[in-house]
């Protein structure tokens, strides 16, 4: 049992209305600026860290490092002008790998 | 299929054959595993799934009242407004073990309250703002843990999946491949024992006349 922080990490547009709420807050002017503070968001202090679509993509390999980590929980969301789906998709990729096939991966149509 | 290089004697025999004992039963747990495994992964990755419509709708509905607010306020007003407040470690990690996979499991405690703010100088939208923004944050949290779930899952079952099929395509195979040579090799030695003690008792028998 322990208490740690959340950081969100992307454009400030998106993360700055998290400050108030004790989120701790990295906005930055470039996606790629996030290499620079991996280090320092993986290292321990943070249960989980979402990242904006457009940093995803800037350090996609780095995430991917991670996936075998139990912490932090490294998730992606959609930024304020991004369109969605990247997260859905890079658990999709997961659950391919894992089960072989795209077959459960689809929506229950009922 | 390769063989393993060993001395073809009965000793060795007796060992591979309770190695290939050992084997069947590891490869029954492993695969046993891998269905448990399943079974979790399934469960979990339908309910993740909606989860993370839902959160992506009320997050960009979010981003919405903070666009307003920014639109009736002022960039600066706004930028100013959200400055107030630290990071706190806000989320309670506990430990949950499945099937021998460590998941982590979050807890967010009670957020700080939104303030740092006059409220009397800015406008209702701030708080509209603030407040969906603090409605959508445990939901965040909840999709984070759910989908660190299925990672740390979706790893494991690889993992294990390689190892039932490096035991039933390779090891056993071998192992029994092994197991036969070596059979084949002590009844030939046996068989040409008999002969030749068939031999030489006709020898003597023939001596004996």
């Amino acid at each position: 049992m322990s208490m740690r922080k959340v950081a969100i990490v992307g454009d400030a547009t998106s993360v700055a209305g998290f400050r108030p709420l004790g989120f701790a807050v990295f906005p930055l002017a470039v996606p790629s600026a996030a290499r620079g503070i991996w280090g320092e968001l993986v290292g321990g202090e943070y249960a989980a860290v979402l990242v904006t679509e457009a940093v995803f993509e800037e350090i996609e390999d780095l995430i991917a490092a991670q996936a075998d980590v139990p912490l932090p929980a490294v998730t992606v969301i959609p930024g304020a002008g991004s369109a969605g789906g990247v997260g859905q998709a890079k658990i999709d990729a997961a659950i391919e790998r894992a089960l072989g096939t795209k077959v459960f991966i689809r929506e229950e149509d009922g | 299929m390769a063989q393993m290089r060993v001395n073809p004697n009965r000793m060795e025999l007796m060992k591979l054959r309770s190695r290939r004992q050992v084997a069947q039963r590891g490869h029954k747990l492993l695969k046993d595993k891998l269905d448990e495994l399943m079974k979790e992964f399934l469960a979990r990755i339908g309910e993740s799934r909606t989860l993370r419509a839902e959160v992506e709708r009320e997050l960009f509905a979010a981003y919405g009242t903070v666009a307003v607010a920014r639109g009736v306020a002022g960039r600066a007003a706004l930028a100013a407004a959200l400055a107030s407040g630290n990071p706190e470690p806000i989320v309670s990690v506990a430990e949950r073990n499945v099937m021998s996979v460590r998941i982590p499991e979050f807890t967010l405690a009670a957020l700080p309250a939104p303030g740092g703010y006059s409220l009397v100088t800015t406008p209702i939208a701030f708080d509209s703002a603030l407040a969906a923004l603090a409605a959508v944050a445990p939901r965040l949290i909840v999709l984070a843990e759910k989908e660190k779930a299925i990672e740390l899952l979706a790893a494991e079952i690889e993992r294990t999946r390689r190892r039932v099929n490096a035991l039933e395509h390779v090891l056993i195979p071998q192992l029994d491949e092994t197991i036969r040579s070596i059979g084949m090799k002590l009844d030939e030695a046996e068989r040409s024992n008999l002969t030749r003690l068939m031999k030489v008792k006709d020898m003597i028998e023939e001596q004996g006349r």
